[in-house]
């Protein structure tokens, strides 16, 4: 059997690290260097670089649609118009915690809250991440509280381990092919590594 | 650990007046403090405050011997500090519900003899005054003005619980080459500098000891993935301790190291670990991201965020690092800016700071809107060194 093809990656942060690397496993490939993990505004400076990179190699970008465009597509047209032939350049609409929300039963489960909490169409919301916290301000585990929850006069929008914790949720609980069911931009997102690997390996 | 009101105390404010390179500050302190600014601007200076407190109550200390340690009075006291003259510490003591259990006081000056003399030592409980001195005693025997109440059991039984709490403060600065050769710091105990960090793991019971060291092997995995366990392990002919890692090797039973050949930064790690671990008092860290990698200092505020969850265990953390202040969990009213100016240097917490604020609301990162404010104004001055 053939090695699987290794993939090298561009994010935000350190928790679409985790995540990438996940549905790079998912797809069948093989996880590489990750790169970025900057903010959205340095992917943004070096797109370019990372799509002629992808001229000859295979790569996954991920960044989140946030509020900067319409649309998925119309975010992908102001930042790569001409994809490279291993680029699966993919926004997360409107951002990762939308993805993590489509597994609603393992999230549920993971934070301690009721499963109808759970948002159902979680690409609808304006803002998955304030969301997020508030689905885990009605934990019934302290610690996840603490954990995911600013505290008031902290003047943040997320909790002191917010970003662990949910970095502890990919790697051990969320399951992408669940979640894929909830969410177009994940399911094309798999769609697409599926293709540029099954593309590498011929 | 202090009792008393529930949750584990910390400290929860200073106001300083005249002490070293501070005219005057007033600040409140969190769960989890981040000390950032440039190079002398008084982050060690700002941290030797809680080490001062703790040399008055620590055995074999007091009053005159910590203001002796620190060269005296006259080294102590601001070179800005003019009409007042007095060097002033107040600390408030307390947890999230009751940030003001305790508040202590102590302002100084200095005899004709230059001895540390006390001007007035105040202790509050609860918003109330308990105890303030100079006394009627104090009037009558002025030589008494030479020791703190603080200090002294028969004296301070209102308000042990301070002393007890001032006493587990703990400040950390590991100096990897100290740790390998512990020689040169025998004798010490609660070596800062780690030169007896090996007989401090030695000290532990063996259960919590490997309890310990086994968290620690699976966190330093991370950073270190060849490493595969960690123990402690004794010196047959002499019977020193020494912590021995087995490591991952083309050979199939894997090679042990010592201490001796840990990295400085695995050493660092490791003794960083094992004092995060305990449930004691605050815990004075000096730039844990020395030798560390930039990926592994970044998940420094949130291993911190969740250990402390556990163990309560309050946390100063002087840092330089951009990769740690990136972290989006940190609270604004964490973070103090440290800014050198011509009358001493300022102490306030970005939570104060609408520019910093403004900064993030725009999407940056707080290392972002942090760093550049303690870069020194005439770093590029460095580059013209050579033609000096």
């Amino acid at each position: 059997m053939r090695e699987p093809p290794v993939i090298l990656s561009a994010v935000e942060g350190i928790v679409d690290e985790v995540m990438v690397q996940k549905l790079i496993a998912e797809a069948g490939g093989s996880p590489g260097t990750v790169y970025g993990k900057n903010g959205k505004a340095f992917l943004r400076q070096k797109i370019q670089g990372f799509n002629n990179a992808a001229r000859t190699w295979p790569w996954l970008v991920l960044v989140d649609l946030d509020n900067d465009a319409e649309c998925a597509p119309q975010l992908c047209a102001q930042w790569v118009p001409v994809l490279a032939s291993y680029m699966c350049f993919r926004v997360a609409v409107r951002e990762v915690e939308a993805w993590l929300m489509a597994d609603a039963d393992s999230l549920a489960s993971f934070l301690g809250v009721s499963r109808n909490r759970i948002p159902a169409n979680p690409e609808q919301l304006d803002d998955p991440k304030t969301e997020m916290v508030n689905l885990a301000r009605r934990s019934r585990c302290p610690a996840i509280r603490q954990d995911m929850v600013p505290r008031e006069g902290s003047g943040r929008s997320v909790g002191p381990a917010y970003a662990s914790r949910l970095i502890e949720y990919i790697q051990t609980s969320w399951h992408p092919e669940v979640a894929i069911n909830r969410t177009e931009s994940l399911r094309r997102s798999i769609k697409c590594l599926k293709q540029i690997i099954e593309k590498v390996s011929k | 650990m202090a009792r008393g009101t529930g949750k584990p105390l910390h400290l929860t404010g200073v106001q300083l007046e005249n002490w070293r390179n501070f005219a005057q500050v007033d600040v409140g302190l969190q769960r989890r403090v981040f000390l950032v600014g440039p190079n002398a601007s008084g982050k060690s200076n700002f941290l030797d405050v809680f080490r001062f407190l703790h040399d008055v109550v620590a055995v074999g200390g007091g009053f005159q011997e910590a203001v002796r340690k620190r060269g005296g009075v006259s080294k102590l006291r601001s070179l800005s500090a003019r009409r007042y003259p007095d060097v002033a510490v107040h600390v408030s003591i307390g947890n999230d519900e009751t940030p003001t259990a305790w508040e202590y006081e102590l302002r100084f000056t200095q005899d004709n003899r230059q001895r540390p003399i006390i001007k007035r030592e105040w202790v509050a409980r609860g918003g109330r005054e308990i105890m303030c001195r100079p006394d009627d005693k104090d009037e009558t025997d002025p030589e008494r003005l030479t020791q703190t109440y603080l200090e002294q059991v028969n004296a301070n039984q209102e308000f042990r619980d301070v002393a007890d709490f001032l006493a587990t403060v703990r400040y950390l600065h590991i100096v990897p080459q100290l740790v390998r050769e512990p020689d040169r710091s025998v004798g010490r105990s609660n070596d800062p500098f780690g030169g007896d960090f090996l007989e401090q793991v030695a000290r532990t019971s063996e259960k919590t000891q490997k309890a310990r060291l086994r968290r620690i092997s699976d966190a330093l995995r991370v950073a270190v993935p060849q490493l595969k366990e960690l123990e402690l392990w004794r010196d047959p002919a002499r019977g020193t301790p020494h912590l021995r890692g087995k490591y991952e090797h083309w050979r199939p039973q894997g090679a042990w190291q010592t201490e001796e050949q840990f990295s400085d930064g695995t050493l660092r790690l490791m003794g960083l670990l094992w004092a995060i671990m305990e449930k004691a008092g605050p815990l004075l860290l000096e730039e844990p991201e020395l030798s560390l990698h930039s990926e592994i200092i970044r998940m420094l505020p949130q291993m911190f965020a969740r250990v402390q969850r556990r163990t309560g265990r309050q946390i100063f953390i002087s840092t330089h690092s951009s990769d740690l202040l990136q972290d989006e969990g940190i609270g604004l009213d964490e973070v103090l800016l440290f800014i050198p100016g011509e009358e001493g240097a300022t102490v306030t917490s970005t939570i104060t700071q609408k520019e910093i604020r403004d900064i993030l609301q725009s999407g940056l990162s707080l290392a972002e809107a942090v760093i550049p404010k303690t870069r020194p104004q005439k770093a590029t001055q460095l580059m013209l060194f050579g033609d000096i």
